[in-house]
């Protein structure tokens, strides 16, 4: 395996989506070369960026807003989306 | 699909209102999480989730249970999201101050921007990274779905569904390390925030 073949599976090692073969091969290259291990480790580091953002509270009980809703309130492109979701589901 | 989840969504579609409650109540915090990351505006994201229910509850005896409920709420979120974007023009916010870092054996004193973590990842996310790219990394990477989820919710294959994740990933990553964000530039940093401590 060479460094560019390496680089694309990064994302995807990362996901465990690879086979094991695959994976395997990715982990004997990433021990033996300094340029990739340098990119894993920088893909790593986005990734833990993305998981420091954190859970946002609820501003409020989305149920009640439901019941205030009267049909005649039902817009154009509620009507359209409600098709596409029957269409789509 | 999880018994009980399938038992309550019978159970809403003939009306039973406390199976409704019960079942929208279970979502109503990834749902608005879910529209936090896209948009990165808590705001728009409250009336964006109070319309996905809205929207849930009118539609949900059209629900054939072919995919989870979170799958199904998340794929309306996901339209409404889109509607929102092609019709609204971009808000661009600034959140920065400037600080002096002390200088060290290796860097002279120097000035560099301080921002808010939450806010650098969100305002990233949303300035930095196209719509497509947007939702295919939220979805994998903050909502924790799998390819196969995602390919229920977005209309892609998996494999542009793939190359879209990949993709995001790789411009939020050139965003922070182009942004001199210290933890990617080591020592030639002009960016700094509390978040960096915890990576």
């Amino acid at each position: 395996m060479n460094c560019k073949e390496a680089k694309a599976l990064i994302p995807e090692f990362y996901d465990r989506e690879l086979n094991q073969e695959i994976s395997q091969a990715l982990g004997k290259h990433l021990e033996g070369c300094l340029e990739c291990q340098k990119e894993y480790n920088s893909f790593q580091k986005i990734m833990k960026v993305l998981n420091k953002l954190k859970t946002y509270d609820l501003p409020r009980d989305y149920l009640k807003g439901i019941k205030k809703v009267k049909k005649s309130n039902v817009s154009l492109f509620h009507k359209k989306l409600s098709k596409f979701i029957k269409k789509n589901d | 699909m999880k018994a009980d989840e399938f038992q309550l969504i019978e159970r809403a579609k003939e009306g039973d209102r406390e199976a409704l409650n019960s079942l929208f109540a279970q979502e109503q915090k990834s749902i608005f999480n879910l529209m936090v990351q896209l948009t990165g505006d808590p705001a728009l994201a409250d009336d964006l989730t109070q319309e996905t229910f809205l929207l849930a509850y009118q539609n949900l005896k059209k629900f054939r249970l072919h995919s989870s409920f979170r799958t199904w709420l998340s794929k309306i979120a996901l339209n409404l999201f889109r509607r929102e974007y092609r019709r609204k023009p971009k808000h661009v916010s600034i959140c920065l101050e400037e600080i002096r870092i002390p200088s060290e054996k290796d860097i002279p004193e120097r000035i560099v921007i301080k921002r808010e973590f939450q806010w650098c990842i969100l305002h990233s996310l949303q300035q930095h990274v196209p719509t497509k790219y947007r939702m295919a990394l939220v979805l994998r990477d903050l909502q924790n779905l799998s390819y196969r989820e995602i390919s229920e919710i977005l209309p892609w294959s998996i494999a542009k569904i793939k190359t879209c994740i990949h993709r995001g990933r790789k411009i939020l990553r050139a965003h922070f390390i182009n942004g001199k964000c210290k933890a990617f530039a080591e020592k030639d940093y002009l960016c700094i925030c509390e978040g960096i401590l915890e990576l």
